[in-house]
């Protein structure tokens, strides 16, 4: 079951690697916030009531819900075209995609007699999806498209903490602070273009700064 | 002790979002800025822990001192600062109350005896400046503030994962990331885990203290924040992250892997210190000039400790030395700008008749900056050098010794040409007050007595390296 679970979660990194639409990102976005949700909920028993609601409401109510939604408003109401915009062609983007996900599944390889208590393929997905994050950030323009790299990054350390939910709970609540980041920055695109400082939010245009 | 230093500024900075006064601001700044420098000195012969998560030891105090000493100046050269009447009132509050928060967060890193917990305020550092560095609201500052949390918020992603693959090393009946828990128990981690968790932690943290390649927020951050808030980023904040790396090689020292860690220091090291002799020897904005000599000069730290033996004892020299010396000249960059309106070299020339102690204080920093002695950098790098030689690396001995050299020629030219060339544009006037000399003055005398190595420093300095 967890299993099945983590394999979605992988795929959905295929689908956003081979998309040229926005909103096929932030689609793909909420499953794996709802993906994350379901995982929380198994380990429903081992963490205090509190801590399982709070991570319900960050999974479901945050990842799955809310930010979606608020990119959704962001692209309309700042009329971001709905095209990626990535330096390189789909092929090869999703031929990298393939070989992080080799370079996960070999680092799970090397390190199946130190993990204890871990699955192989949750911590290589971890590991894949952390990579993918920072893949997105470095081949797509735009720089919601970047904040959207970032919330993967985030995912994919959400789901790497989720190993240690048993043992240190703590782990898991203190990752969730890095949501400060992704709203701090999403605020940022939104009033940004209302303000219109920068005319064009794309990192073609951060130039101006340089040496 | 440690209780008032974290509350206060919480409770400044609500009564002044509550009060919205100009003489309250600045009252506030320097008021935690008094209790923040007494708390220290009291602090460092009586050593106290608070709620068992903040605590302070050999290794920190010297950071929190340098905070304190750094603040106090930056608190004296904002009465004049704080007292510009362009400046909206809304403006001169959230100055105020990010600069009283970003010291907070500095403060509570520093203090921290837990690793998540120095995680959670490193964090806040980059909130908490972010709106300082945004200050002036212009289109550049928003691309530098867009890139510092942007960059900065992927450095302390990836520092997460270096603590949760840390923590995963852990065997079962261990479950705690204070660090004198960590350090008690270094058995108890899986070395595997440690050598992996480690270059993400240093990457991490790296990140916010502007160790090439992950250093490219730090030019930007650091020339379009108003100049009090460069001197604070470039002398207190770079020192904090350093401080977690160095709270974590420790560990991985204490787990008999310090190969690992020499080797990737001295890697990070040289690549910094490159990095700022390339961009050092082409600048054209002396603020951004003063960034890259930030990066140079966390290189060489990062070197310090790769070098080990010595090599530790001058390092935490040399970031003494560094944060004053770097938190004069940006002070004195403030003024330069308000003189000149222009933030390129070619515009700022002839200070030195134009205004001769901002003149004076800019050449007396720069030579201290460099290692001029009596100044203390020149003993740090020497001793760098000294430990460089002593561990056999002949070799780095004389890169270390010619990417001085060029980034002495690339900053030096630029220093000459802006104190003694000719006035070229039309300048500002006015006079400026008395407050926005005296900081970076005590600053250099602090400076000029730490050269001769007085036994408080050394006591101080000899406690910190065998801390770590």
């Amino acid at each position: 079951m967890i299993n099945l679970i983590i394999i979605l979660f992988g795929l959905s990194l295929l689908y956003i690697s081979a998309i040229s639409r926005l909103e096929g990102y932030i689609k793909a976005l909420a499953f794996q916030g709802f993906l994350l949700t379901i995982l929380v909920l198994n380990s429903f028993g081992h963490l205090n009531p509190w801590n399982f609601a709070f991570l319900i409401l960050e999974t479901l109510g945050f990842k799955a819900i809310i930010i979606p939604q608020f990119l959704m408003r962001t692209i309309r109401e700042n009329e971001i075209s709905r095209e990626t915009e990535p330096y390189i062609s789909h092929f090869y983007s999703l031929l990298f995609t393939s070989l992080i996900f080799a370079l996960g599944f070999f680092l799970a390889y090397w390190a199946r007699e130190h993990v204890a208590g871990l699955g192989h393929l949750h911590f290589g997905i971890s590991i894949s999806t952390i990579v993918f994050g920072l893949f997105i950030i470095l081949t797509r323009k735009k720089l919601i498209t970047h904040t959207m790299g970032f919330m993967i990054v985030e995912n994919g350390i959400f789901l790497l903490s989720l190993s240690k939910v048993h043992e240190m709970p703590m782990i898991v609540n203190t990752g969730v602070l890095l949501d400060i980041f992704l709203v701090v920055l999403l605020l940022g695109i939104f009033i940004n273009k209302i303000e219109s400082t920068i005319e064009n939010p794309d990192v073609d245009r951060l130039t101006y700064l340089k040496d | 002790m440690i209780a008032s230093l974290l509350i206060a500024p919480l409770v400044l900075s609500a009564g002044l979002l509550l009060a919205r006064s100009w003489t309250l601001n600045r009252l506030a700044l320097l008021m935690y800025a008094i209790l923040h420098l007494s708390c220290s000195f009291r602090l460092y012969g009586n050593p106290e822990s608070f709620l068992a998560y903040f605590q302070t030891d050999h290794l920190n105090i010297l950071f929190l001192f340098v905070v304190s000493i750094l603040f106090a100046g930056i608190a004296i050269y904002c009465q004049d600062f704080l007292s510009d009447e362009t400046m909206a009132l809304k403006a001169n509050t959230y100055f105020t109350v990010g600069l009283l928060l970003f010291v907070f967060s500095l403060t509570g890193a520093t203090l921290s005896s837990h690793l998540g917990l120095f995680w959670v305020f490193m964090e806040a550092t980059t909130l908490s400046s972010a709106p300082l560095v945004y200050f002036y609201g212009t289109r550049s500052t928003m691309e530098a503030t867009w890139k510092y949390i942007f960059i900065c918020s992927i450095g302390i992603s990836l520092a997460f994962v270096g603590i949760i693959l840390l923590s995963m090393g852990e065997t079962r009946n261990f479950d705690s990331l204070f660090f004198h828990d960590l350090y008690a128990h270094v058995g108890q981690v899986m070395p595997f885990w440690l050598k992996i968790a480690f270059p993400f932690l240093l990457i991490g943290f790296g990140t916010k203290m502007g160790l090439a390649p992950v250093h490219a927020w730090l030019p930007d951050a650091h020339s379009e924040a108003p100049s009090p808030v460069s001197a604070l980023l470039s002398g207190a904040l770079l020192n904090t992250a350093f401080l977690g790396i160095l709270r974590v090689t420790k560990l991985i020292n204490l787990a008999q892997l310090g190969r690992i860690t020499s080797l990737l220091f001295l890697w990070v090291g040289f690549l910094s210190l490159f990095v700022g002799a390339v961009f050092l020897l082409r600048n054209k904005n002396y603020k951004r000039m003063l960034a890259y000599s930030s990066i140079e000069n966390m290189g060489i730290l990062a070197i310090g400790i790769g070098a080990g033996g010595l090599g530790v004892w001058a390092a935490m020299l040399h970031l003494f030395a560094h944060s004053l010396s770097k938190a004069s000249l940006f002070l004195t960059s403030g003024n330069i700008l308000k003189i000149y309106q222009s933030k390129h070299i070619e515009d700022a020339k002839g200070l030195l008749e134009k205004d001769p102690r901002s003149g004076w204080i800019w050449i007396l920093s720069f030579f201290s900056l460099m290692g001029f002695p009596p100044f203390p950098i020149f003993l740090s790098k020497f001793f760098i050098l000294m430990a460089l030689w002593q561990k056999g690396y002949a070799i780095l001995a004389l890169l270390f010794i010619v990417l001085v050299i060029v980034i002495l020629y690339g900053m030096g030219r630029s220093i000459l040409v802006m104190s003694l060339g000719e006035i070229e544009r039309p300048v500002v006037t006015q006079k400026l007050p008395g407050l926005v000399y005296w900081p970076q003055i005590i600053f250099l005398l602090l400076l000029f007595g730490a050269g001769f190595l007085p036994p408080v420093l050394c006591q101080l300095l000899d406690q910190t390296a065998s801390a770590f």
